[in-house]
């Protein structure tokens, strides 16, 4: 019996190991996708806007990648620039400070015309920062706070304007979960506009990557999703799990937190929006107000409603942080 | 004795895993001085060949056990050894079908 057996077990158990191997190599290679997209040139500038900026280097906290940004400062009614309150923006995965996809730049002029200054940078491995993992926010965070360093304490472009006295944050998708990881850990941030974050990377992951087609496999099959996300971390040291804005998100209270969401986004569902708004409004002292957009799919809120989407925006920021004042010290 | 033999393909498979682990950590750290632009790639390659070299030590180690022991309790703790390497994959498979 032994004999007639020994043969179909130890081709079972040769097949069932190189199986196991075969799907370790492929997630790895999806691993290796998921951490890492060539960066997308910029072509425009503050300048097409008709802004005064500054070309700026924001090293990223603790492991001080030096990212690459803008710093513009705001206009106010008078005409004169500002500092006072400095607005981090915060752009979406695999993309950059422009970010023509949901009009970054075009957002980051509008709030400098109304009196914010805005610190813009391309977060790691994106844009013209130096190539580092995609991380989902996870790693990404440390690019904020660095930049939240660099206008407390850094050398600012434009000595003659001051240092600001409030800082705020702006994130769009990917963006905005990476803000709301970092605003968690840093006080320094006091009023945060989160449009389109996601509550947890993983779950997200899971359900797009199948969805994409990579080199050599073509379409991805649903079952590798899970161990590409395992291999990220043993390969480049990338935890794809621990991308969680809605394990800390409630800790941004008592700062007052806006929440924006598109009501058709099919790429992070509303459900994300809805686990955020639960969590943050957990502590007693929150100030959450929340805003979903009709008719309006992944961080296109303020590509569909323009002005809407400003108004809104600035009257938040002047209520977390304060008008700004003009030269004669008068409220704008 | 010769059931403990029956491990060996187990042990191959446990013992060369954490070989590539140890050596990916390696040429992780290696090539990070370099940037991330050389890291992936290498740590990539270090694991692609990683594997393949421990597929064929796979299968060497498999077949050097049968021909030296094919009782039958060997034969079982082998068919385990299939079970416990499958049913992670299939389970996996069958709960995430491709889309």
């Amino acid at each position: 019996m032994s004999m007639t057996w020994r043969r179909p077990i130890a081709g079972l158990l040769i097949l069932s190991g190189l199986l196991t191997l075969a799907y370790l190599g492929v997630s790895s290679y999806i691993a290796e996708q998921l951490v890492y997209e060539a960066p997308k040139p910029i072509v425009s500038t503050p300048a097409n806007l008709g802004l005064r900026f500054a070309n700026v280097t924001v090293p990223s906290r603790d492991d001080h990648i030096n990212l690459k940004g803008w710093f513009i400062p705001g206009v106010l009614p008078d005409g004169r620039l500002t500092v006072e309150r400095m607005i981090i923006v915060v752009h979406g995965t695999r993309t950059n400070r422009e970010s023509p996809g949901d009009h970054l730049l075009q957002l980051t002029g509008a709030l400098a015309h109304n009196g914010l200054g805005v610190l813009s940078f391309d977060m790691r491995g994106m844009g013209e920062s130096p190539p580092a993992p995609l991380s989902m926010g996870n790693l990404e965070q440390r690019d904020v706070l660095g930049a939240v360093d660099f206008l407390r304490t850094g050398t600012l472009p434009i000595p003659e304007l001051g240092r600001p006295r409030f800082i705020g944050g702006l994130g769009i998708s990917m963006g905005a979960a990476t803000l709301l990881l970092a605003a968690a850990r840093e006080p320094a941030i006091q009023a945060v506009v989160s449009d389109s974050a996601f509550a947890d990377a993983a779950p997200l992951l899971e359900r797009e990557i199948p969805k994409r087609k990579v080199a050599v496999i073509g379409q991805i099959p649903g079952g590798l999703a899970p161990s590409a996300l395992v291999m990220a971390r043993i390969l480049y040291g990338v935890d794809l799990f621990d991308a969680r804005p809605v394990d800390s998100i409630a800790r941004i209270a008592p700062r007052p937190l806006l929440l924006i969401h598109g009501a058709a986004d099919d790429y992070v569902p509303i459900s994300n929006f809805q686990q955020l708004v639960a969590a943050a409004t957990l502590p007693a002292t929150a100030r959450v107000t929340t805003w979903i957009v009709p008719n309006t799919r992944h961080a296109q809120a303020f590509k569909n409603t323009g002005a809407a989407y400003v108004a809104r925006v600035v009257t938040f920021f002047d209520a977390g942080l304060g008008v700004a004042r003009t030269s004669t010290g008068a409220a704008a | 004795m010769k059931t403990i033999q029956a491990f060996q393909p187990l042990v191959a498979l446990i013992g060369l895993a954490a070989l590539l682990i140890a050596l990916v950590t390696v040429a992780q750290a290696v090539s990070g001085l370099a940037g991330f632009l050389v890291e992936r790639q290498v740590v990539l390659i270090v694991w692609l060949a990683g594997l393949l070299i421990a597929s064929v030590v796979f299968a060497w180690v498999v077949r050097r056990t049968l021909r030296r022991d094919a009782s039958r309790s060997s034969l079982l703790v082998m068919t385990l050894t299939v079970l416990g390497l499958a049913s992670p994959l299939a389970l996996m498979l069958l709960q995430h079908p491709a889309h």
